[in-house]
């Protein structure tokens, strides 16, 4: 127990977090990317105005902000059921467009406190908006235009709200760092050196087997699966050619945006956790 | 007089021009079947995402305000937590121009005097009169009644926003594949409309019923379902083999009950785009 009284975070529970997330994140994209691109769902609107898509992710977090702050009213006005489980949810929701959400923004439940008060100041979704439309989208869906606007936004606001999931969970994984070898990361802290933090946090070997493992799934999700396959295919087999997306795609996703941004998140998740 | 046979023979070939070229040359069997076979694969994902959470109960009772203990009575609202957010969640979609193109019916009406989407011309592939036909009501009461209890597991985490947002990625999909129904319809109805029309006329649903079956085909596809749940519920390690038929797995470590999907296909996906099939085509000569 923590001196909180509650449980104990374990980097074991924060990692499964991390993968089951894999799974989201992969599922996410290759719905996204059985539309074409859909350009003008992207273009600015009438008069210079907003985007389609920003619209949608607006108005879809708005309508989120405004289910949480009911559900713990509710849930106070029920007084929580008992069989609800307050053990630690690994989960970060961080909204994309934070300045016009209904404030102050109450949690669906009280939660064990784990992270630093500040965590709430961390978050890197600007880099990740900029990444998936300009970056990402261009790899991912083909050229092309089915007039699916709508579904195409909506698809797209579940990409980005479970790669930001996943990347902000950064924080969890800085805290549970931290408090295994707070001596370590101190110094670093105090000293505000960034670059020494990265390499403190950095393991190249398990972030190859994250890398790998993406692609493993990317491959096995996106195949065109059929009844004639039969017991002794191995994985690998299926060319690449008919899978639903590039399973390299989705792996170079993972090495170069998200873990990357994961690591920007727990730098700055620990630079401000000695405050 | 040769001028007039000339002017008549060019209107007449304009005339079966105009009545060969239809209006939607993308819609064939083929293509219905791809559409179909693809909606599978959205089918499961849907289903994993939301057995990811428990089964959650409190989203879908009605809500109470107040405890009317004293304190003043109690106010129940005839609407659960899930109907409330779908319905926002479809208010939104509709102002982002969603159920313009007609494929997708929402569960809950809307008044949208206009929408932001950017304007596209699709094209109308379904009969005017029929094209409002759809199982809603009979999908929203089968996923939460009957599909729900045994996707997911009993218990609660209070999460209940990303809960029913899951939900309603599973009742859209649904919804999209049960409806599609229409289009299997019109491109049947195209393939043999003496045969159709006659049983239209007569509306004789038993007979459309059973034009409209073939059982082999609908048991490929119920074994297809099953084996896509098994490859994409299975859970993926680093050095670990890959599943890929349905004799060797073991349904412990599924994310999804595969049976259960095939459940849903057998019971329900299946029987319920017939009937909008039988629907469709009853109102096609309208």
């Amino acid at each position: 127990m923590d001196a909180a009284g509650g449980e104990q975070l374990s980097l074991a529970a924060v990692r499964d977090a991390l993968v089951r997330l894999e799974d989201s994140v992969v599922f996410a994209l290759l719905e996204r990317a059985r539309h074409p691109r859909n350009a003008p769902a992207y273009a600015p609107g009438c008069g210079g105005g907003r985007s389609l898509a920003e619209f949608f992710v607006r108005e879809a977090e708005a309508l989120n902000a405004k289910a949480s702050f009911f559900h713990s009213i509710h849930a106070s006005l029920l007084r929580l059921a008992p069989e609800i489980s307050l053990t630690i949810t690994i989960q970060e929701d961080v909204p994309f467009f934070p300045q016009d959400l209904p404030s102050p923004l109450f949690p669906t439940k009280s939660p064990p406190k784990v992270l630093h008060p500040l965590a709430s100041m961390v978050t890197v979704n600007d880099a990740i908006w900029k990444m998936y439309f300009d970056e990402l989208l261009p790899l991912l869906t083909v050229d092309g235009d089915d007039g699916n606007y709508a579904e195409t936004v909506a698809l797209d606001f579940a990409c980005l709200q479970v790669m930001s999931r996943r990347i902000h969970i950064g924080k969890y994984v800085a805290e549970v760092k931290f408090k295994d070898a707070p001596q370590d990361y101190s110094p670093l802290i105090q000293a505000k050196d960034s670059n020494s933090l990265m390499d403190l946090l950095t393991f190249k070997a398990v972030e190859e087997k994250v890398k790998k493992r993406v692609e493993k799934k990317a491959r096995t999700f996106g195949q065109n699966v059929n009844l004639e396959d039969n017991a002794g295919k191995q994985e690998g087999t299926a060319g690449d050619s008919e899978c639903k997306v590039d399973p390299t795609v989705l792996s170079k996703l993972y090495d170069q945006w998200v873990m990357p941004l994961t690591k920007d998140v727990e730098v700055e998740y620990l630079l401000r956790r000695l405050d | 007089m040769a001028a007039r046979a000339i002017y008549t023979v060019l209107v007449c070939a304009a005339a079966l021009l105009l009545a060969l070229a239809s209006p939607s040359a993308g819609l064939s069997l083929d293509t219905v079947r791809e559409f179909l076979t693809r909606e599978e694969d959205t089918i499961v994902f849907s289903l994993i995402e939301r057995a990811r959470y428990p089964l959650n109960r409190p989203a879908y009772d009605p809500i109470h305000l107040g405890d009317g203990d004293g304190a003043g009575p109690g106010r129940r609202l005839n609407a659960s937590f899930a109907e409330l957010f779908i319905r926002e969640s479809e208010a939104v979609q509709s102002k982002a121009g969603r159920y313009q193109s007609l494929q997708e019916i929402p569960f809950f009406a809307y008044r949208v005097p206009f929408t932001l989407a950017p304007p596209f011309n699709f094209t109308r592939e379904l009969y005017p009169a029929a094209a409002f036909v759809n199982l809603n009501d009979a999908i929203w009461s089968m996923y939460f009644n009957e599909l729900l209890p045994v996707l997911a597991n009993n218990g609660d985490d209070g999460n209940y926003a990303v809960t029913v947002d899951s939900d309603l990625a599973c009742l859209q999909v649904l919804s999209r594949r049960i409806n599609y129904g229409r289009y299997v319809a019109e491109v049947k109805f195209r393939g043999d409309q003496q045969t159709y029309t006659s049983l239209i006329k007569a509306k004789d649903r038993d007979a459309l019923m059973k034009l409209l079956t073939s059982e082999a085909q609908e048991d490929v596809v119920k074994r297809r379902v099953e084996k896509k749940a098994i490859v994409f519920g299975q859970s993926i390690t680093s050095d670990g083999p890959i599943e890929t038929s349905v004799s060797n797995s073991s349904q412990a470590n599924f994310k999804v009950d595969p049976s259960v999907v095939y459940k849903l296909y057998d019971q329900w996906v299946i029987p319920l785009t017939k009937q909008v099939e039988v629907e469709y085509l009853l109102h096609r000569l309208d």
